[in-house]
């Protein structure tokens, strides 16, 4: 059973089409890179995994069942595109609420917490208010928060912003780490180099379609072109039509 | 059922924490000296009835600081979380949207009760102290009915902030709760002077405003008069419940249909 299965979905706000007829599955142990420019649809398509919206039409399954259930959100990890925490909570607290939304004691929070936050290098400032945190620390909280409750999907949207070289590395790491653990992450991102680095597949939206989606050996066909070259040829970009990447 | 109970728990404790960690508390202890000090300085230099004078004043001022805590920091639960993309990540996880609206109302009406509670001490020790009345029976009462004031306007203006902006839920709840306080009992004798459309916008507020004014005992508190029947002060409180719980039912409603 794929992880993630979304059929013919669609979804518009007012006059503007968000997500047109988008059929994609994720399977399970797999890291999926979801690329776009802005305003692709990436975003939306990430809520309705979540349950926030539901769509116009099509179906979406998480994990076997429908994301707007709590039973199936309980299986997924979320962290979203802005870092933006309760500012009047240290670490230790944030984790404490978001445990508790999970039906988790506070024993089993600080358990499994500790490990997590020593693990993103926040070990020193967990006790700090978040309001007193950098972007990038505040991102790497996020991963905490998501990987919480030990979930099986992690969806990460644009994960990367904010974090410096080296703890995009540790992210790397992290990231592939969760992959042999057998779990499956659904990662949207603008940071191409690092979507080629560690997905299995990319698929790649425009204008709320899905233009490209496929293994990276799959995609790039003669086998020399990187990701970067592909997204511009798939977006037709004025770069490209002007024969750069002829 | 133990998994709800946390996610309730963890929610209230969000609102509780926020109150506090804003400052609020300092607030409420700055209020609280503020209703004490003209009791403590202000003599009466032997004028009959200007201790009740004073407890009238302190009363006054224990409702009006009471209003302004319970509205605003049940205005300020749910607008924030979508101003600062925090509602995302919330919302994310396994809880249901109604489970979200009744724990952080229970969180708004802790918070509020703890001032109130604070205020009504500084009254106590206020009265205590200058005419040798401690802890009456008719204080209890007063304290409990106040409560169920907070149970009603807290929901209220929970329900307004999801349907209208945060000021206009502000307004219009601190509207409402004013109206009714100086209105609400006089409200069918003034319907049934009226004719027409006015008649019936008079008797259509009579039966769907709250009737906040049922739990107002500052007069009998300030003038030590007799108790209210228990009773009466029980199905006060069940009307207390009744109409924050139709709010709250709307009010998950709202928000289960709000654009996310």
């Amino acid at each position: 059973m794929d992880a993630v299965v979304i059929q013919d979905v669609s979804k518009r706000f007012g006059n503007t089409r968000a997500v047109n007829q988008l059929t994609l599955s994720v399977q399970p142990g797999e890291i999926l890179g979801f690329l776009g420019t802005n305003g692709a649809g990436k975003t939306t398509t990430i809520k309705m995994l979540l349950g926030l919206i539901v769509p116009d039409g099509g179906s979406i399954r998480v994990l076997g069942g429908d994301p707007r259930e709590a039973s199936a959100r309980s299986r997924i990890g979320f962290m979203p595109e802005t870092a933006a925490y309760y500012p009047f909570l240290n670490l230790h607290e944030l984790l404490f609420f978001y445990g508790g939304l999970c039906g988790m004691s506070r024993a089993a929070v600080r358990e499994r917490a500790d490990g997590l936050i020593e693990r993103v290098g926040l070990g020193a400032a967990a006790g700090r208010l978040l309001k007193t945190y950098s972007k990038g620390m505040l991102q790497r909280a996020g991963i905490v928060q998501a990987l919480l409750h030990d979930p099986e999907l992690l969806i990460l949207d644009e994960p990367l912003t904010g974090l410096d070289p080296l703890a995009r590395i540790h992210f790397r790491d992290l990231i592939l780490e969760l992959r042999e653990q057998g779990k499956t992450v659904f990662f949207s991102s603008h940071e191409l180099t690092e979507a080629e680095l560690i997905c299995d597949r990319v698929a790649i939206l425009k204008q709320g379609e899905l233009v490209v989606c496929g293994a990276m050996h799959a995609i790039a066909g003669d086998g020399e072109r990187n990701l970067e070259r592909i997204f511009l040829n798939v977006l037709d970009t004025d770069t490209a039509k002007k024969g750069v990447l002829a | 059922m133990k998994q709800w109970l946390l996610q309730v728990a963890a929610l209230s404790e969000l609102s509780v924490l926020e109150l506090y960690r804003r400052k609020d508390l300092v607030v409420v202890f700055l209020l609280a000296i503020v209703i004490l000090l003209p009791a403590a300085f202000l003599a009466p230099f032997g004028v009959s009835g200007a201790s009740r004078y004073i407890s009238e004043l302190a009363m006054l001022l224990i409702w009006l600081f009471s209003i302004i805590i319970g509205l605003g920091v049940s205005a300020r639960l749910f607008p924030p979380e979508f101003e600062s993309r925090t509602i995302y990540p919330l919302l994310a996880k396994p809880v249901a949207r109604g489970t979200v609206v009744f724990g952080k109302y229970l969180g708004a009406l802790t918070a509020s009760v703890s001032a109130l509670l604070v205020f009504y001490l500084a009254y106590a020790v206020l009265v205590g102290v200058r005419q040798g009345e401690w802890f009456t029976p008719i204080l209890f009462q007063a304290v409990l009915l106040h409560v169920g004031f907070l149970i009603i306007i807290t929901a209220l203006t929970l329900l307004g902030s999801l349907v209208m902006t945060p000021s206009a839920a502000l307004t219009l709840s601190a509207l409402t709760v004013v109206g009714m306080l100086v209105f609400g009992q006089r409200l069918p004798a003034l319907a049934a002077a009226q004719t027409g459309a006015r008649r019936w916008v008079l008797y259509a507020i009579h039966w769907f405003a709250p009737h906040v004014e049922f739990f107002d005992l500052r007069q009998r508190l300030v003038h030590a008069w007799p108790c209210v029947e228990w009773r009466v002060c029980l199905a006060v409180l069940v009307y207390a419940v009744c109409y924050a719980g139709l709010c709250l039912v709307l009010a998950g409603w709202a928000f289960r249909r709000k654009r996310l």
